[in-house]
């Protein structure tokens, strides 16, 4: 006959205990990652500056549009 | 700071599509995405009137405002953009924009969307400025060659006006002047109703 954990006077780490110290653990280890701030994104300056300028091609279509 | 728009003067707009197929070839746009399109109210009947709508860059966008990752950005000549590298082809801008303007490629597995393509103004992306991976992700960036989009300066009977939103309003104030009525105004109809001739 096999033994069993419930055995007395023996160290029981059965099944049941053995789960819950590894959820504990997981939960642990995972709680630094999941406090992290959210941060929206930032396009930078580079990528969102102005780009448009009054070059002479676009006044010419300025003017064209006048008439 | 100057603001970029776009107006469509109804009353000069002949429905040619040749905004539609300038976007197209100007930023390589893919098969089942049009940028722009021309859209026709009373098709056939007196009062017909055509509109070449895209993406009207709001000042306060409701595709931005639902993105759940974040993708776009304004730039400071208000441009509404986005990163396709952050895009997930959720669809929520589609549903929140109320110019249908954001489209998708069709083109992932399993039925789903790809990234989100929508008209840029013609001022590319985040990438760097006339970089080749700019203009595979996003098209010609005409903006910073100091030219405008390309379906407005294309546009034979100059319907389409793009630019500095101060500077088109009055190119087409001094066109309703001349003209002595502003009909091609949206929503001249709902708000003068018929008391008003065209």
């Amino acid at each position: 006959m096999s033994k069993t954990t419930n055995e007395p006077g023996k160290p029981a780490v059965d099944r049941r205990s053995f789960f819950k110290a590894l959820g504990a653990g997981a939960t642990l280890a995972a709680t630094p990652a999941m406090v992290t701030p959210a941060a929206a994104v930032d396009p930078g300056k580079e990528e969102s500056k102005a780009r448009y300028r009054e070059s002479e091609h676009v006044k010419d279509f300025y003017r064209v549009n006048r008439y | 700071m100057a603001r970029m728009k776009f107006l469509c003067d109804a009353d000069r707009c002949i429905e040619c599509n040749a905004c539609v197929t300038a976007c197209k070839n100007e930023n390589e746009v893919p098969w089942g995405v049009n940028r722009r399109r021309v859209v026709t109210i009373n098709d056939g009947k007196p009062g017909e009137r055509s509109i070449s709508m895209a993406c009207m860059h709001c000042t306060d966008a409701p595709c931005m405002a639902v993105c759940p990752v974040d993708c776009f950005y304004n730039t400071a000549d208000g441009v509404v953009l986005h990163n396709k590298d952050l895009c997930i082809g959720c669809g929520y801008c589609f549903y929140a924009c109320p110019f249908g303007a954001p489209q998708y490629p069709k083109v992932g597995n399993f039925g789903s969307r790809g990234k989100m393509d929508k008209c840029t103004y013609c001022s590319g992306g985040p990438e760097a400025d006339l970089s080749p991976a700019e203009f595979q992700k996003y098209g010609s960036n005409r903006l910073a060659e100091g030219k405008l989009p390309l379906c407005a300066e294309m546009c034979s009977t100059k319907s389409l006006l793009a630019g500095d939103g101060d500077i088109i309003a009055q190119i087409y104030k001094e066109r309703v002047v001349k003209r002595g009525y502003g009909s091609g105004a949206w929503g001249w109809q709902t708000a003068y109703k018929e008391t008003i001739a065209i």
